[in-house]
């Protein structure tokens, strides 16, 4: 290079901006008056404007056809293995405290209560390491309201797609089939569901798979009691939650010394395989099978499960009175 | 977003060098834009984001010395005429000088490569390419600057004068 000017090295920014058209009209005429005089940055100018032009050449310049579509079908590829693995999440706000709420391409696949506010950190989603989450946009918002209305007893079904992915085995997964053919108002054993999934003496290993039931709410392991209707446990401790979950639903509970209970007393009870439902106090009921009954909060609830009043107690006559 | 993934190729093989590697940067480029995509606001410049993602990528990738050694390597081999395919009329003074500033851009430090190829290839404002680099849109234009400063020095250097570079 040889050496210009002082006053042409400072003009060599507008000189280019000039040369590829991107100078303000004040820098452009700065430089025009400059090269009418400088012969070198005349040239220098020139040669901005046909590297300028030789470079817009390589707008046009494709990829190959054939390479671009092998590109294409790799990216196609794993865009589909990244979809079924993918699981989309948000953290819903709820009367029972935050709730994460995660879908995949399936259906939901984790409806999780999260201890405190950490979000996604404290979550199981962050446990399973062979899951790839991230953060869900609008589109979970109307898992977020069908939730709400369930919790606020404005929507009896939550009617979603579920994605038994996150079940630990085969059992874990009959568990949670079984728990959600439970209808909504009603309440059954751990005994029942073991004898259900045909392991009738599996009764410690269901309450165990029900504890580790990734789908909260939507499988309603909150409907699942001991055999004399003690709610037993649900989150850890949380017996409160369970007791609240039931009580939107209609299901009544009383709080003893030590436990609480379905009041089973005030409900409608519906033995395996009958096809008649009774009043608790029925004569015709044999009392050592009630813990393998479904209880029914109302005469609706039970009467949807497509079975008729016993001619016994007439339930339909004589209504449990609350 | 998909629709994106030509020009995204296109730019990712023009500052890498080396096809196989611009195109795992490019699928790369997309799996991350994939799972982000949810947390973009509606009104976001969708293709300057991916630039934005693939150029972090680029840059990463270029990040230690050896890699760099190594792409310049191939830049010298390219330049004694293997490797990366010339255009087809490189025997012409115009296609001589086309290839040569290939080789000055693919020489030049990863900054000013990736601030050039975004503005006169891709045709980025300076607002955007500031957002892929993570610098001042004023910068990423004396990058630009830089870059055709060092063409032009290269040029003048191999005595391909400015009126044998035109059409």
């Amino acid at each position: 290079m040889s050496a210009r000017a002082s006053a042409c090295l400072e003009l060599e920014p507008d000189l280019i901006a000039a040369a590829i058209g991107e100078a303000p009209p004040s820098a452009a005429g700065r430089v025009r008056d400059h090269i009418d005089a400088c012969r070198e940055c005349r040239g220098a100018f020139e040669r901005y404007r046909a590297i300028d032009g030789l470079v817009l050449g390589l707008r046009d310049e494709p990829v190959p056809a054939d390479e671009l579509e092998a590109a294409r079908a790799g990216l196609r590829a794993k865009l589909a293995d990244l979809r079924s693995r993918i699981v989309s999440y948000r953290v819903f706000t709820s009367p029972l405290g935050p709730i994460l709420v995660a879908r995949s391409e399936q259906g939901v696949t984790l409806v999780e209560y999260l201890a405190r506010a950490g979000g996604i950190a404290v979550s199981r989603l962050r446990r399973a390491a062979e899951e790839d989450a991230m953060e869900g946009g609008a589109e979970m918002d109307a898992l977020h309201r069908e939730l709400t209305e369930y919790l606020g007893g404005r929507r009896k079904e939550l009617g979603w797609p579920l994605d038994l992915r996150l079940a630990g085995s085969d059992f874990d997964r009959a568990v949670l089939q079984a728990t959600g053919a439970v209808p909504y108002g009603a309440v059954t054993s751990y005994a029942r569901i073991a004898a259900d999934i045909g392991r009738p003496t599996a009764t410690r290993a269901v309450a165990q798979a029900l504890k580790r039931n990734p789908l909260a709410i939507a499988v309603p392991c909150h409907r699942i009691v001991g055999i004399a209707g003690d709610l037993m446990g649900y989150v850890g401790r949380r017996i409160s939650l369970k007791q609240h979950l039931l009580g939107v639903e209609g299901v009544p509970t009383v709080e003893g010394p030590s436990d609480v209970r379905v009041a089973r007393q005030s409900m409608y009870v519906l033995y395996p395989g009958d096809d008649e439902y009774c009043v608790p106090t029925c004569p015709s009921l044999t009392p050592a099978r009630l813990g393998m009954a479904t209880l029914f909060s109302s005469r609706r609830g039970v009467e949807g499960a497509g079975v008729s009043p016993c001619t016994t107690c007439r339930p339909d006559l004589h209504p449990i009175r609350r | 977003m998909a629709a994106h993934h030509a020009e995204i190729l296109r730019y990712l093989r023009r500052v890498t060098a080396r096809a196989a590697e611009a195109d795992d940067l490019s699928q790369e480029t997309f799996l991350r834009a994939y799972r982000a995509i949810g947390g973009l606001p509606p009104d976001a410049n969708v293709r300057a984001w991916l630039f934005a993602i693939a150029t972090n990528l680029a840059r990463n990738h270029f990040r230690g010395e050896s890699r760099r050694r190594a792409a310049q390597a191939a830049v010298r081999i390219a330049g004694g005429g293997g490797g990366r395919e010339v255009a087809p009329d490189a025997e012409t003074e115009f296609g001589e000088a086309r290839a040569l500033v290939d080789r000055v851009v693919m020489a030049l430090p990863p900054k000013q490569r990736i601030a050039f190829t975004l503005r006169k290839v891709h045709d980025l404002d300076y607002p955007a390419i500031a957002e892929s680099l993570q610098c001042s849109p004023e910068s990423a234009r004396a990058n630009v600057f830089q870059a055709l400063r060092k063409i032009r020095l290269e040029l003048e250097s191999q005595h391909l004068a400015g009126t044998e570079l035109r059409r």
